[in-house]
């Protein structure tokens, strides 16, 4: 978090982690898809010839709380490709929130523990603490072959501590979910520390419903936790 | 740990996502084609871009009088530094009704003389990062020029004198130049994405390289102790051998010394099978003194307190002692010991017992994997220039027709304690200590040993041995480690 009283403003920055291929960049490209573009900058990417995410994605979304403070939530993504481990670690500096993206096939199992252990080095090498910044954990690619259950998917639920959404990406499905989660997650985290509502006014639910805002959120959860629009907003 | 803050973790201005020379250049175009000036400044007020075109004479004119000078910095200053708002004489700008929602934040800053300037917010995610000025133009709306405004700078303010002047200044409705000036925008964005991705991901690019190094440099660190670690306790290994071995051979020396004096009969007489008992044991207990010696030799050579010390030899002499203590051995087990070499030859200069140490290893060697019946002959040539040693010097030779070592295992045979055949079964006894003293022997005197072998056809030990060696004096020789390090700094 970068929280600067002079210019009011404050920065959020979420990080998508995770295994090469699982599908950090298409939640990305899907939040972008579904945000209305005053409110967000263009998605920039930076791939190799074959399609994969060299250094990292970048999507910053931004809006005006009530008291005048300006937010800026900027997603980025990191390289999944193992040779890419330094960038990795750069793009996770200073993250509030970290989105694991796990492939939910049942071949994928080793590569997402590989991940997870990775995550929590690079973490450690920014000085990251776990109990501070908050990790949710997206699996992905639920309509393949091969996917874990969902009886299977609550065993690892219980594993630990982390929220756990379900999605199918490449569709949209729990993309939105996933971003509420995360974004709750580290309002939560900052709230904490911080203590946003108190210092600068912004609650939980103002910075929620502000980001989703201007965010088709048709056909997602989101519609069930999130106050209707109001009559004239864009979708 | 990783230090330094990333660039991903700060704003980025204007100046570092811009190209600042094609960026002229576009903006140049851009001018020409539509004859309106452009001027560019970041959030703190520094100039991007400053192309002027047309007003250059008018406002030469108006500003070479006083008080023309001082409104035209105020404008100047308006448009330049003043609020992004509407106030301090700024306006809406007169728009076609479609061009509003793209022309948002722009702003009319009519100027004293009638001229105008069309100044827009440069908006990146949210912020404002600089702002984008055109003109001054002669709007078209504009009905009676010159304005009171401009003539009351001076009396001597000549209408006549200003009229051509303003002439070259490009007239246009507002709502021209404000389409331009969104076409502009525009332009501009697509550039600043580009700038921006350009920007940092060149610079991420250094701080991974930066940052991948750091963590190469880290695991060297811990390398480098892991190996001076391994080096102290390989140290320690050598210093308790040599103290066990010591430890070793004083009461062994005991043991046969005294089994001796029994065979001998010096504490009275034994029957013959205690006679051939007691001899066993003398016997077993000098084959394990010759091990202990070689256990204490190796872990002396590995502790660096060996010296050779040189002194001018017979190599006849050399070879015959060394053939004349292996003669019971190759009698015992029946291979034929053949020598070849010159009949006289000059003195040369080396450590006599040390040299001969390194033949009675070879020559045991090559007895112990040779089979009854089978060869084995020492060689020793003349002396001639050795191209291995770019020196003069003398070859031995040291072959067989045993059992032969295989190709893949030339090098290892010459580390300590290393056997070809290592299964606790195996059928040659030993510690496989020979070879390491060998070579360990022949480089302290600067020479070379190779070896060459056919499996079941035998071995061929060459030395190759300078006349003297390069260093005359008493040397400390080293372990026979084959150590790669790196080469010395040659600036």
């Amino acid at each position: 978090m970068q929280l600067n009283h002079a210019q009011r403003e404050l920065t959020v920055k979420i990080v998508y982690y995770g295994p090469g291929l699982s599908g950090k960049t298409t939640n990305l490209q899907m939040v972008h898809q579904r945000t209305s573009p005053e409110v967000r900058g263009r998605l920039l990417t930076v791939e190799t010839h074959d399609d994969r995410t060299l250094f990292f994605d970048l999507l910053p979304v931004f809006f005006s709380t009530a008291n005048g403070f300006k937010v800026k939530v900027k997603l980025f993504t990191v390289p999944g490709q193992v040779i890419h481990n330094a960038t990795r670690r750069i793009v996770l500096q200073g993250a509030d929130a970290v989105a694991f993206i796990a492939d939910s096939r049942r071949a994928a199992g080793q590569e997402n523990n590989a991940y997870w252990k990775n995550l929590v080095e690079n973490m450690k090498e920014n000085n990251l603490d776990p109990a501070q910044v908050p990790i949710i954990i997206q699996y992905n690619k639920r309509d393949l072959p091969d996917t874990k259950t969902d009886a299977e998917i609550e065993e690892t639920r219980k594993k630990g501590k982390e929220p756990v959404v379900g999605a199918i990406a490449i569709r949209g499905i729990g993309v939105l979910e996933t971003l509420y989660t995360v974004l709750q997650s580290a309002y939560r985290s900052l709230e904490a520390r911080a203590h946003l509502a108190k210092t600068i006014g912004l609650t939980e639910k103002e910075f929620l419903s502000q980001v989703f805002a201007n965010m088709d959120i048709t056909g997602t959860e989101l519609e069930k936790l999130l106050p209707p629009r109001p009559a004239g907003a864009r979708t | 740990m990783r230090q330094g803050e990333s660039v991903l973790q700060r704003r980025i201005s204007l100046g570092e996502m811009l190209d600042t020379d094609s960026f002229t250049e576009v903006v140049k175009g851009f001018v020409e084609l539509y004859r309106v000036g452009i001027k560019v400044f970041d959030e703190k007020g520094a100039k991007l871009a400053d192309i002027k075109i047309g007003n250059g004479d008018f406002c030469g004119y108006v500003f070479s009088f006083p008080e023309g000078r001082r409104r035209c910095t105020a404008t100047v200053g308006r448009v330049k530094d003043g609020p992004l708002a509407l106030s301090h004489g700024a306006r809406l700008p007169v728009l076609e009704p479609d061009l509003v929602p793209q022309a948002k934040g722009m702003l009319t800053v009519p100027c004293f003389t009638g001229l105008r300037y069309l100044v827009v917010p440069i908006l990146w995610e949210g912020d404002t990062m600089g702002r984008v000025v055109f003109g001054p133009f002669m709007p078209d709306d504009l009905k009676d020029f010159p304005p009171r405004t401009l003539t009351e700078i001076s009396e001597g303010f000549d209408v006549t004198n200003a009229r051509p002047l303003v002439d070259k200044v490009r007239l246009a409705p507002e709502g021209t130049i404000a389409r331009v000036m969104v076409h502009f925008g525009q332009l501009l964005q697509t550039m600043l994405f580009g700038g921006q991705k350009m920007f940092l991901t060149s610079q991420l690019h250094i701080e991974a390289t930066l940052d991948s190094n750091r963590e190469l440099e880290e695991r060297n660190k811990k390398l480098e102790e892991a190996n001076n670690h391994l080096k102290e306790l390989d140290r320690l290994k050598s210093a308790f051998l040599a103290t066990v071995s010591h430890e070793l051979r004083t009461p062994l020396t005991s043991i046969i010394g005294y089994s001796e004096m029994l065979a001998e009969g010096l504490a009275g007489p034994l029957n013959g099978e205690q006679v051939d008992y007691v001899r066993t044991i003398m016997e077993k207990g000098e084959t394990l003194l010759k091990l202990i010696s070689s256990i204490l030799d190796i872990s002396q050579i590995e502790a660096g307190k060996v010296r050779l010390n040189f002194e001018p030899m017979d190599a006849l002499e050399l070879i015959n002692g060394s053939l004349s203590s292996l003669r019971p051995q190759v009698q015992k087990k029946g291979v034929a010991l053949e020598a070849k070499m010159p009949a006289k030859m000059p003195l040369v200069t080396g450590d006599r017992d040390r040299l001969r140490q390194v033949i009675v290893n070879l020559l045991t060697n090559a007895v112990k994997f040779t089979p009854r019946g089978g060869r084995v002959a020492v060689t020793l040539t003349e002396i001639q220039q050795q191209p291995d040693l770019n020196a003069l010097g003398y070859r031995i030779l040291v072959e067989d027709s045993g059992v032969g070592i295989p190709a893949d295992q030339f090098d290892k045979i010459f580390n300590s304690f290393y056997q070809v055949d290592s299964s606790s079964t195996r059928e040659y006894g030993g510690a496989g200590l020979g070879l390491a003293i060998v070579k360990s022997f022949v480089e302290g005197h600067g020479g070379v040993v190779r070896v060459a072998s056919e499996i079941g056809h035998g071995s061929r030990f060459t030395l190759v041995l300078p006349v003297a060696p390069s260093s005359l004096q008493q040397v400390l020789i080293t372990p026979p480690v084959t150590s790669v390090g790196p080469a010395d700094d040659r600036f």
